[in-house]
């Protein structure tokens, strides 16, 4: 982190190499975020790009309040809201009716006879993931891959805390939905 | 095998599946990019172009006309002129003289509104 702070006031100072390696360093989630808010390729591309060419004219702005990779997501944030206006009101549409928290587990308990079970069961999840609503996957993406708190999401996403707890814990709900799918198919062809 | 999972399992299976969800595939070169739109944005290079010339020549000969027009002009016209001038500017100053800080309000006001709108969006940055 000491390093990235460096890198940070080079590049405040000019330092185009030094902004490279930290486009290079965040470059992967921001593209994560935007890809799976606006669900194109060549729009996800060009957010990620705008994302950090602002993050370069903002930067001597940047008084380091925030982590870095904070600040990038709230700029591709914003610009994911500017791209789909629907975005913000369908996120603030999820209401705040889960104010209890969320219980998360570390990791599924695995013994070799399971594994290969679970792998199936896993892509089907993740397909299930692919298929929700892109609300739901931005939660998902900054809680699970970007490993944000739940007020760090709520305060990036301009959004009531409890919103965003419900999304999560909806998103969940519909995933528990589609594994029962799964295994009540995978029993009928069983039998 | 549904009947094998329980309600804590099948949380432990749906937490496994987000997190190992996986991160988009990248497309390349966006360092690259990024770096090229900076180089640009921040040093631009400068270039006179057509329309510059073309400027400067429309300049010229208008400044020129006016110029030679006003020498061209006899001493009796250039009098007539310069009365008229004066006597214009004190009818602006009985008749109009309220437009002076009018426009004044006027002009700052735009100029808070611009400079407020500017400072908004580097804000939502």
């Amino acid at each position: 982190m000491d390093n990235e702070q460096n890198l940070i006031q080079r590049a405040q100072k000019g330092d185009h190499d030094a902004f490279a390696a930290l486009v290079d360093e965040h470059q992967r989630y921001v593209y994560n975020l935007a890809f799976r808010a606006v669900k194109d390729e060549n729009e996800a591309l060009d957010i990620t790009q705008e994302t950090f060419v602002r993050a370069w004219t903002a930067l001597p702005n940047f008084r380091g309040q925030s982590q870095f990779r904070t600040w990038l997501y709230r700029i591709t944030t914003n610009l994911c809201y500017n791209r789909l206006p629907g975005l913000r009101r369908s996120l603030a549409d999820l209401g705040d009716d889960v104010m209890s928290e969320i219980p998360e587990s570390e990791s599924a308990p695995t013994n070799p006879a399971r594994e290969f079970e679970l792998n199936e069961t896993g892509n089907y999840l993740h397909q299930a993931i692919d298929g929700l609503d892109p609300n739901y996957k931005i939660l998902i993406v900054m809680r699970y891959q970007q490993e944000l708190s739940y007020e760090e999401i709520a305060s990036l996403l301009n959004l009531p805390l409890g919103t965003v707890k419900t999304g999560l814990f909806r998103a969940k709900e519909k995933l528990r939905m589609a594994l029962a799918n799964y295994h009540s198919e995978e029993q009928w062809t069983i039998s | 095998m549904d009947d094998l999972l329980t309600p804590n399992e099948q949380n432990l299976i749906i937490e496994d599946a987000l997190r190992s969800y996986p991160v988009a595939t990248m497309p390349k070169g966006i360092t690259d990019l990024v770096l090229a739109r900076i180089r640009t944005e921040t040093a631009p290079r400068f270039q006179i172009t057509r329309n510059d010339y073309l400027l400067t020549v429309v300049l010229t000969l208008v400044l020129g006309a006016i110029l030679f027009g006003i020498q061209s002009l006899p001493v009796y016209a250039l009098m007539q002129i310069r009365i008229q001038g004066i006597l214009l500017w004190q009818s602006f100053l009985v008749n109009y003289r309220w437009l002076l800080p009018l426009t004044s309000i006027m002009l700052g006001i735009s100029l808070a509104g611009f400079a407020l709108y500017q400072l908004l969006r580097l804000r939502r940055g």
